[in-house]
């Protein structure tokens, strides 16, 4: 997958709302491999629907939204299962762990799908994180700060040409947060693929080709 | 989940149960020779005072034989044909110096309304040696044996006996006479004559009787179901008589099928139900995880390896109850089987491996269908 395009697209829920100042609603753009994005918005401008309708959680827009030349409106559950595990990645707004089990079995369930990372790799993440102590403790047990970058790292254990942050270090310190740019620039090094972050305030030190506001 | 297996055993149980039960007592139904007998009732007109006096026919009119036919609860009609020449037939033992004889009267029905085994029941004009079997209605035996034997001290006679001994059977008439050989070979408990084979009559009748073929006096028909009130109408509004016996007979025939049937659909509903609140359990397992689910979904698992685990549940849950549904069968059967030995001495004790793969079907059947449930199930959290 090289690009993501959106082409007038804007949730149905905003139909209503004829003024709209926005770089991305109800606008042409496209998503470019091997760039680095920052989408800056007020809370409710619809960061959050927009990483849904490119994971295909969601389907209320109305305009088109495109991967490459197709229109993924056409996608079925299948293919949302394959793009899911090697084409776009997610930290979800809410994480989406599973909280009764432990840190590392939560990278598990996805690292075995996709059998992308050594086990050793994926503990030096969490060491490199501040999480070693908490490798084995059930993630419902963690501070919401903690199963960020949990979430981080699960995002990490898949192949992908997008990765989508939604509000990534809403919940971190200083630290941390630049602990996880420099993990992902590592990244952005080694493989190529698109970087989409999402912020309402706080935003992930990374070095931004376009700073846009929704 | 515990509840669902017990219900879920009772449920097969009983439909495995009731299933061999009717394979294992078929015989009674469908065996000529039992005591169940199918179907049949003997019909005759009544014998009325004023019916003798005035010399009224007591014969069947083809109209009248025409018009039960018709009938709908008449599945299939036989009628009897008497004989129209005289017979005396006579056993003489020489090494006693006992000769006794009787003058006799022959019927015959066509061979399918016949409840003994009709091995030697066939009679060939042509041969040399010709010889008449003969069937007996049951109680001419019984009333012999325990009437007139033990009166007057004679020996009692068995079954077996009774068909070693050869009659000499004169048939006189249409100015021609012979003597034949004739067998008892078998006791009828359905049909109340002296029966013999229906080509020996054919040929008789025509060799011994100037007369034409004479109208039947009784007729035997096959009913579904005796207890029809319809055939009681009938018979009353013509005048026809049933013979006794094979009625009740009859009854508790379809009484027998009737609670079978009954005890069947009863294991039905209970499994079905106990399949239904499995199913209803495993559906409320998924509702409570509609987040894990749909959390998996995302994380790009497909719907069928998360319905997977649901569905393995489901598969273990009920073999189990299947396997020892089956054993709970197995057992009850071997205690039934000695009640019901003594009426069906063929009877075998062994497992029966048909029911197994009855069971083995029924049980792939349930599985598919709620494997096919539970993944629509998965599906709709997409």
């Amino acid at each position: 997958m090289e690009y993501i395009e959106l082409q007038n697209t804007l949730p149905e829920a905003f139909k209503q709302q004829n003024i709209m100042q926005s770089d991305i609603w109800h606008q042409v753009f496209r998503f470019q491999k091997n760039k680095i994005y920052l989408i800056k918005a007020v809370s409710g401008a619809g960061k959050s629907s927009l990483c849904s309708y490119l994971y295909g959680e969601r389907k209320d827009y109305q305009g088109i939204i495109t991967f490459d030349n197709s229109n993924i409106s056409s996608l079925n559950a299948k293919d949302w299962t394959t793009i899911r595990r090697n084409n776009i990645s997610q930290i979800f707004q809410d994480l989406r762990l599973f909280p009764e089990l432990t840190a590392l079995e939560n990278i598990q369930i996805k690292n075995n799908l996709t059998r992308r990372r050594k086990r050793k790799e994926i503990v030096n993440w969490f060491e490199r994180l501040g999480l070693a102590e908490h490798i084995k403790r059930p993630v419902g047990k963690l501070s919401f700060g903690q199963q960020q970058r949990v979430a981080f790292i699960r995002s990490l254990c898949q192949p992908f040409d997008f990765i989508l942050l939604d509000e990534p270090v809403s919940h971190l310190d200083k630290n941390n947060a630049n602990e996880m740019s420099n993990i992902l620039l590592e990244e952005f090094e080694k493989n190529s693929f698109g970087v989409i972050v999402t912020s309402i305030g706080r935003d992930l030190e990374l070095p931004y080709d376009y700073i846009m506001n929704l | 989940m515990v509840g669902f297996i017990l219900a879920n055993i009772i449920g097969v149980t009983i439909i495995l149960l009731s299933i061999q039960f009717y394979r294992d007592i078929k015989p009674i139904f469908s065996n000529n020779d039992s005591f169940m007998s199918q179907n049949y009732i003997v019909a005759t007109k009544k014998v009325s005072t004023l019916g003798s006096i005035s010399n009224k026919s007591n014969l069947f009119t083809k109209s009248e034989i025409q018009e039960l036919q018709n009938q709908e609860f008449c599945n299939h009609l036989g009628v009897f044909t008497p004989s129209l020449f005289k017979v005396y037939a006579g056993l003489s033992i020489e090494s006693k110096g006992i000769r006794f004889g009787t003058d006799l009267f022959f019927e015959s029905v066509p061979n399918e309304f016949i409840d003994v085994s009709l091995e030697n029941w066939s009679f060939n004009s042509l041969d040399n040696n010709k010889i008449i079997p003969i069937i007996l209605p049951r109680n001419y035996l019984n009333l012999y044996n325990f009437g007139f034997a033990e009166s007057r001290n004679l020996p009692k006679l068995s079954e077996g006996m009774v068909g070693m001994v050869q009659l000499d059977v004169h048939l006189t008439g249409n100015g021609r006479k012979e003597v034949l050989k004739g067998n008892v070979i078998g006791f009828s408990n359905r049909i109340n004559t002296i029966l013999v084979p229906q080509q020996f009559m054919d040929w008789a009748n025509e060799t011994f009787s100037a007369e034409k073929q004479k109208n039947p006096s009784r007729i035997i028909i096959e009913v579904d179901q005796p207890a029809n009130p319809a055939i009681t109408e009938y018979f009353q509004s013509k005048g026809y008589e049933a013979e006794s016996g094979a009625l009740d007979d009859s009854k508790t025939t379809y009484f027998l099928k009737v609670l079978i049937g009954l005890v069947l659909f009863i294991g039905l509903l209970i499994s079905l139900l106990s399949l239904y609140i499995l199913l209803l359990s495993i559906f409320l397992l998924i509702q409570k995880s509609t987040d894990k689910i749909r959390n998996l979904q995302l994380l790009g698992y497909t719907s069928r390896q998360i319905a997977l685990p649901y569905q393995l549940l489901m598969i273990i849950t009920n073999s189990i109850s299947f396997v020892i549904s089956i054993v709970v069968m197995y057992c009850l059967r071997a205690y039934y089987i000695q009640e019901v030995r003594p009426l069906i001495p063929s009877l075998s004790s062994d497992f029966p491996t048909s029911i197994i793969i009855l069971a083995s079907t029924l049980l792939i059947l349930v599985v598919v269908v709620n494997g096919i449930l539970i993944k629509r199930q998965i599906i709709k959290t997409e």
